[in-house]
Parts: structure tokens; sequence; C-alpha cells
């Protein structure tokens, strides 16, 4: 319960502030500023300044706005597609159901971070490609997750009672089966995008994700990179960002997932 | 038993098949042609068409498909389109330096992650379990490259114990610092994990008959944590296995940031100069090790745990 809390308001704090990101802090996260390079945190610059005399603050927060949008977006493909398709299939049960576990299981025997790697290659880099690589690159658990759950769901005496009234297949799957796990796919929908933000970041980092000028958490931290030792505010101002943000959604997931089995 | 395994190496063949075939579709619907990448702007058609003849990229894909698994078979995974060798020679360069990193960095999360585990699974509420919390839910949390950040800072720039980019040259022994800080950075999330699933694995334990039974009969707290342990940890199997094989591309990232010339930077490197053959071979040479440890994992379970064989 307390986890839960914790993440909820670490949460809020993070989301809250890179949204009033451009009302927090004066400067533009992008426009260079040659007065200022280098400087150490100050009253002007809370977090210090980059190699090209960049507000770090301003960059974590306009990062973290697409860092965000980003992980978040792909959670919500990765949800949707596993369990669209996992309910269906449990539904469908027979050859079909059969067919799409086999193809869930082969991309789920890749490794995870070379499939999004490869995937982003193939698509050529940008946020939207980055949220198609991690959005089917996760799909499979929550297509796991739903697919068992329907299955021990249809085999629920309600269900045989709803048939027994007349109530289609279709609507016994999806507004009757389908609320009874939605909390199970919550928990792991908060954990995904914990996950999904610190494989965006590594991404950028890479060069492969998110492209320069616009800033994301990744890309900020790549960029710190090169002057680490010269500059390490540079580095310490986004990453601290993006570390609470993970943890926030960590805990969301605990959090959540503690709550679920107490109501057993 | 006998077929049992039989059924297990037919689904590891056709987990293979799978992920190899998903590696030669991917590669050949990347962007560029690699003819034109080769040549560069100035060349004509005609050259374009030489090149593409010399790689085979005019025949059918389904040609191509028998040479890429004629290919495989034979263990002969094509030549590098920028560096004039064999990508065999180029994995085989790369391999060790990865395969080092890897595995100092699993040895440690295996040590730090039982442990922990056990400890904090042992006596919940206690420090270790307090110690374990706090590390897991970091190891969770920090971006792993970003971890990597803070290690140079204050090992290699701070008192400079490390080398702050790169391995020292000189041999295996010289080269030795150089890995300390990657695989300790690698390590931590592998940690978390591994202590977060043995610590709920000895929490079910501890909950069955046969411990309640030990303890009536006035085994130690030893005594019991030996047979829980050895219930427990069979259960680890899988997610050690599944960092292990994740472990080589895993490193995509340390490598970067440290500068180890692995086959994570490798493939980096290829992906950027667009050597699709590189880019191909480092993919089959990881995917290939990933479903084979994880295969092998199964084994291993099996073997550890009577109790799965006789189902």
């Amino acid at each position: 319960m307390t986890r839960l809390r914790i993440g909820l308001a670490l949460a809020v704090l993070v989301v809250g502030a890179t949204l009033l990101g451009p009302v927090l802090t004066p400067y533009d996260p992008i426009a260079p500023d040659y007065t200022a390079i280098y400087s150490p945190p100050s009253a002007a610059h809370p977090l210090g300044t980059d190699d090209l005399g960049r507000d770090v603050l301003a960059r974590s927060l306009a990062g973290g706005r697409v860092s965000l949008t980003v992980a978040l977006s792909a959670t919500a493909l990765a949800l949707c597609l596993g369990v669209a398709v996992g309910i269906t299939s449990a539904g469908l049960g027979g050859l079909g159901d059969t067919v799409l576990v086999r193809v869930f299981d082969a991309v789920l025997a890749f490794p995870g971070f070379l499939l999004v790697l490869l995937v982003v290659t193939i698509l050529g880099g940008g946020a939207l490609q980055t949220v198609l690589a991690m959005g089917v690159a996760g799909a499979p658990i929550y297509f796991r997750l739903a697919r068992s759950f329907t299955r021990s769901e249809l085999r629920t005496d309600y269900v045989l009672a709803g048939e027994a009234l007349g109530a289609t297949r279709t609507r016994l799957l999806w507004r009757h089966a389908l609320p009874n796990f939605a909390g199970a796919i919550w928990v792991q929908a908060a954990s995904t995008a914990a996950t999904f933000l610190l494989v965006e970041a590594s991404l950028s980092y890479l060069g492969l994700g998110v492209p320069l000028p616009t800033p994301s958490w990744g890309n900020v931290l790549q960029d710190a990179r090169s002057y680490l030792t010269q500059q390490p505010w540079a580095a310490l101002g986004p990453g601290f960002f993006l570390a609470a943000a993970s943890l926030a959604f960590q805990f969301l997931s605990d959090g959540l997932r503690d709550r679920l089995d107490r109501r057993r | 038993m006998t077929r049992y395994l039989l059924g297990q190496l037919l689904s590891f063949v056709v987990t293979l098949w799978a992920v190899l075939t998903l590696v030669f579709v991917g590669v050949r619907v990347l962007p560029g042609d690699a003819a034109t990448v080769i040549g560069g702007i100035d060349t004509t058609p005609a050259q374009v068409q030489a090149i593409r003849r010399s790689l085979g990229l005019d025949r059918s894909l389904p040609q191509q498909y028998a040479s890429y698994w004629s290919g495989l078979v034979r263990g002969d995974l094509g030549t590098s389109l920028r560096q004039h060798r064999s990508v065999d020679a180029i994995l085989l360069q790369r391999l060790p330096v990865t395969a080092t990193l890897a595995g100092l960095a699993f040895l440690l999360s295996l040590a730090l992650g039982t442990a922990l585990g056990l400890l904090a699974g042992l006596r919940p509420g206690g420090v270790a379990d307090r110690a374990a919390l706090a590390l897991t839910t970091l190891g969770l949390a920090l971006p792993e490259f970003w971890f990597g950040f803070l290690l140079i800072l204050v090992f290699a720039v701070r008192v400079q114990w490390f080398p702050v980019v790169g391995l020292p040259s000189g041999g295996v022994l010289a080269a030795f610092p150089g890995f300390v800080l990657p695989a300790v950075t690698l390590a931590l999330p592998r940690a978390a994990q591994i202590a977060r699933l043995t610590r709920a694995r000895v929490l079910d334990e501890l909950s069955a008959d046969y411990v309640r039974t030990a303890r009536g009969k006035g085994a130690t707290a030893a005594v019991t944590g030996r047979h829980v342990a050895a219930n427990a940890l069979p259960g680890v199997v899988p997610l050690l296995a599944l960092e292990l094989g994740g472990l080589l591309t895993g490193t995509i990232v340390v490598e970067q940031v440290f500068g180890i010339p692995g086959l994570g930077l490798a493939i980096l490197d290829a992906i950027g100069a667009r050597d699709y053959p590189v880019v191909q071979g480092v993919a089959i040479l990881a995917v290939t090790i990933y479903v084979l440890v994880n295969w092998l994992a199964d084994l291993a379970q099996l073997l550890a745990d009577p109790r799965l064989r006789v189902s």
C-alpha cells in the first residue's frame, strides 16, 4: 500500500514536472547560449549547463516529455495488441490458437533488446519507429497473460450460465472475462512502462531511437557522455529524472500487485 | 524421459529454425541496397549490377534462403562489406572480449543475487531483507548506462582505479581492470532480478509442510536453510539462463559506454556503416546462443529437480 502511494506520488511529480517544464524554467531546451557553457549548478541554472550552454533542467524536462510519451505509447501498443490477440486466440481455440501461440513464442525466443534494436534498424530511427519496435517486442507477454486468464475464465460456471442465457461469445469474452483479469494486466503494464523507459533511453543513447535535436532522456545522456569528465552535471540531471520515473512505475506495479494479492 | 528429451530437442530445432529465418527476413528488408552501399554514390548501374551478382543479391529469395542455410551449416557467415575479411574472423576476434565481460558479469550477479535472495528470504523483515529490497529496487530502476556513468565518475575520474574508456593493451591480465566497471554495471540489475526471484522462491518453500516438520523435530536454522535452498534454487535456473543468454546482446549499451571492443560495438558499427553481413552474423550468433542456453537450462532444471522427471 505504501509502495503504491510512493509510486503514485513520484509518478505525479515527475510527469507533472515534465508537463510544466516550460513554466518551471525560462530557458529554451534547444537554443545554445555561448555565455554559459559548462556552468556548475547555480540559482540561475539549478542543474548546470551543457557544452552549448543549454540549461540541463530545461533539457531534462523537455526530454522527459518525449521519453515518457514514447514509453507510455509503446506500453499501450503492446498491451492492446497482446490482450486483443490473446483473448481472441483463447476464444478461437483449435488450429488458429495453436498458430498464434507459435508466432508469439517465436518472438519471445529472441533476446529482447536485440529484437528492438533490429526492428528499429529496419524501420529507421525516430520516435514513432521506437514505439512500434517496443510495442511489437512487448506484446507476447500480454498475449500469454490474456490467453491463459481467458482460458481459465472460460471454464467457470458463470460463463456456462451466460451461454445458457444466450450471451454471445464476444460478449462473454470482452464484457465478462476481461474485467476479471484486468488488474493483473495493469500490474504488468506499469512494470512494462518502467522497462520501456530504460529501453527507449538505451536506444536513443545509442543514436538509434529519438534523433537529435529533439531531446529525449537517452539522447541527452548520449551527448553528456562525450564530455562526462568535464561536466558531470549534464549527465546527472537527466539520469536522475529517468531513474525517478522508472522507479515510480516499478513501485506502482509492485504496489498494485500487493493490493491484488491481499484481496484474493 | 527419453521421449521427453526428444520432444525438447525437436522444439529446440524448430525454435532455432524460426529465429534464424526471422533474421534472414529482417536483414533483407533493411533499408538501402548493399550494392549501392559498397559502390558509393558514383557507381554506374552496370557496376551496381556486377556487385549485386557477386553478392548473390540478383538471385531469387528462395535461392538466397537456400544458400543462407548452406552457409550456416558450413559455418560460413559471408564477408564484411567494409572490412574485406570474413564475418567469421570478425566474430572470432570479438567474441572472447564479450564472453569475458558477460562471464564476469554473470558470476558477479549470480553470487550477489542468490546470496542476497537467500539471506533475505530466510529472515523476512531482517537487515538482509531490507538491504536486498533497497538493492533490487535500485537495480531495477537505475538506467544501466547511467549507473556506468556514475561508476566512471567515482572510480575512474575521482580515484582513478580503473580506465575511463577502453581496455588497457598488453594481454589478458593487463586488460582485466578495463572489465571491472562494465561488469559491475551489467551485474547490478541482473543481481537485483535474481535476488527478487530467489527471495520469492525461498518464501514459498518456507511455508511447505516439510519445513514445519523439520522445525518440529528440532532442526537448526542452518539445516532447514539448506533444505529450503536445495528446493528453492532450481526454480531460479530458468531466469539465470535468460540472463546469461541475454548478456551476449545485453552488453551492447555497456560496451558503448566503456568503449569495450566486443560484439556489441561490432554490431553498432555495422549498423552505422550498413555492413549487413556483419549485422546478420552477430544476430545469428547471439540468437543461437540465446536459444541454446535456454534449452540447456530446461535440461539442467530437469537434472537438478527430480520431481520434474516424474511428470
